[in-house]
């Protein structure tokens, strides 16, 4: 399922002395399979992006087109859209509220209509992509630590069986270990289920590991895309944005800077072992 | 005196579990028998994943939690006496992760006032108080404002100048960062450094950021409630397996110098920052 925006603008409180452009005036498309980042800094339109669509905001003007179709054509098939397009909010275990684990994940399909054993079908298979056992099922999920919890909301999302699946800050607060579990999952999820996923986040350096494509968003606009090699070796750019990129990208801009012949697409630790051991084995020889 | 001195520091709690026979008590320790010496004027991190006791320990230092086992005591104030536990609080402030939920006015300055207001303190006093706290914390111009108009980065450096406004002589922050964006982590930590050195607050800031925990002056990694290794963080952060292996990270160019130590490149191992990083590779230029 690809997505399509043209020309989307969307002005909170329009018309009175607190009118603010979020958006304005974004053209972008994302084909089907594809991982993407979206980053920018707290106030850039990124979360006010994200919420059109999937139809939680309307669009002052402009149109998302899902396959084609405009999403607020039909209102009568918002619905719909919210259950191929799934969004997990930020600090998505604060909307965790069944008893137990199992009837929390199952809520979506149950509203769906669907029947007991396709509910049961995708429920555990969504509590088993996140990584969560059997023994946890029938637990409260306030027992559950942080990570946990956020599996099993990301699990509430899943379970609809969307198309596209969008994360707000998925790993926002976690401990290293929580983090790499939830990017992890996430990952396997692209993979192996082919679904269309939007990471948003304010850490490059997750970024930096999973995604095919960034979009940078600042003032509303679409400031940059491209791949991750691309878009991180602006490292100036990016500060002047607010944002930043990964530690070792900085590094290279600097090496480059002092007269390395070094390339400045490097964003991750395996790349700069690659490239550093070239450098310095040269220079030994 | 040192400012946070713990001796054998423990703390179990009982935990009741749920079994299909009813229920279960099960005995936790989530400190166990930690040593510590904090001196005054340090900024000292504290690492551990979730789950490690690192934020048990530093409600010790505020009175929230009371030892099971052990002592703790700031500035010479043993927590476990109550009469104490207020003195400790105005000495020891304390910052949580969320800058939604530590702040109680719908005005910056009365936010700010609660603490001295509540500590019996003249309103000629209070004012200056105030005052001075948002001064430090660069935030003068948003003294009318609603907090729930600012920016996280904002709201936590107001709970900053709500501690501040009790003149504490040390502040434990709580994860501060974890839900900020870069810019007000960038805001956060430069607060936390100019109040360190220029007010010579003590600061103990927990936290799993290792790109914050490089820039304290000592560092202390707890793990399954137990203090297991300490040390300046070079001396930390150059033992990459050993933070791995309690769940921890190292910095992207330390992790890269280690690797390529592996491959027999002669680099520092204690190489912490982007800086230090190109300085060690411009200097294995001119030494080969």
């Amino acid at each position: 399922m690809s997505i399509q925006i043209n020309h989307l603008t969307h002005i909170y409180n329009a018309d009175t002395t607190f009118e603010k452009t979020a958006l304005d005036d974004v053209s972008l498309e994302i084909q089907k399979g594809e991982f993407i980042g979206l980053i920018g800094h707290t106030g850039s339109g990124k979360s006010t992006l994200i919420q059109h669509l999937n139809g939680t905001l309307s669009p002052t003007s402009g149109e998302i087109l899902l396959d084609g179709e405009n999403i607020h054509k039909d209102k009568t098939k918002i619905k719909e859209v919210r259950r191929r397009i799934g969004l997990a909010f930020q600090y998505p275990e604060y909307q965790l509220f069944e008893m137990t684990v199992y009837k929390d994940v199952a809520f979506g399909p149950t509203n769906m209509g669907l029947s007991s054993e396709e509910i049961r079908e995708s429920v555990i298979s969504a509590l088993q992509t996140v990584g969560l056992s059997e023994e946890v099922y029938e637990k409260s999920p306030f027992e559950l630590s942080g990570g946990q919890k956020r599996r099993v909301a990301i699990a509430g999302v899943l379970a609809m069986n969307p198309e596209v699946l969008i994360l707000d800050e998925p790993t926002a607060g976690l401990d290293p270990r929580g983090r790499d579990g939830i990017l992890q999952a996430i990952k396997d999820l692209h993979d192996q289920r082919g679904i269309t996923v939007i990471l948003v986040s304010h850490s490059m350096e997750d970024v930096a590991k999973l995604v095919d494509r960034i979009i940078v968003m600042h003032k509303g606009k679409v400031a940059m895309q491209g791949t991750p090699g691309e878009i991180f070796s602006h490292v100036e750019e990016l500060e002047q944005m607010g944002l930043a990129a990964p530690q070792i990208s900085y590094v290279f801009a600097e090496l480059k800077k002092q007269g390395f012949a070094v390339p400045t697409n490097i964003y991750t630790v395996e790349e700069a072992r690659e490239a550093l051991l070239k450098l310095l084995k040269q220079v030994k020889a | 005196m040192k400012m946070v001195k713990a001796e054998g520091l423990t703390y179990e709690y009982v935990r009741v579990l749920e079994t299909d026979h009813g229920t279960r008590e099960e005995k936790v320790a989530a400190l166990k028998q930690v040593d510590i010496e904090i001196e005054k004027g340090d900024f000292v991190a504290v690492l551990g994943h979730n789950g490690s006791g690192k934020s048990t320990f530093a409600k010790h230092i505020n009175a929230l939690l009371q030892p099971t086992g052990g002592t703790l005591w700031v500035k010479g104030m043993d927590t476990k006496d109550d009469e104490l536990t207020w003195d400790i609080r105005q000495t020891a402030g304390m910052i949580f992760q969320n800058p939604d939920n530590q702040l109680v006015a719908t005005v910056v300055e009365e936010d700010i006032a609660f603490g001295p207001e509540n500590m019996g303190i003249e309103p000629q006093e209070i004012r200056k108080r105030v005052d001075e706290a948002l001064e430090t914390v660069h935030m003068s111009e948003y003294a009318s404002y609603t907090p729930s108009k600012l920016s996280g980065g904002q709201k936590q450096r107001i709970a900053i100048a709500g501690v501040l406004a009790m003149r504490p002589d040390c502040i434990i922050l709580d994860e501060p960062t974890a839900m900020l964006d870069p810019v007000g982590r960038r805001e956060v930590m430069e607060t936390i450094e100019r109040l360190n050195h220029e007010e010579g607050i003590t600061m103990i800031l927990i936290t799993h950021y290792m790109d914050e925990a490089v820039r304290a002056d000592k560092v202390y990694v707890i793990d399954d409630g137990e203090m297991v290794m300490q040390g300046t963080p070079k001396e930390i952060f150059s033992q990459v397996e050993e933070l791995q292996k309690y769940g921890l990270d190292v910095p992207q160019v330390t992790e890269v110098s280690y690797l390529l130590r592996k491959e027999g490149i002669d680099l520092p191992a204690d190489i912490l920052t982007v800086e230090e990083m190109v300085g060690a590779i411009c200097q294995f230029k001119s030494t080969t």
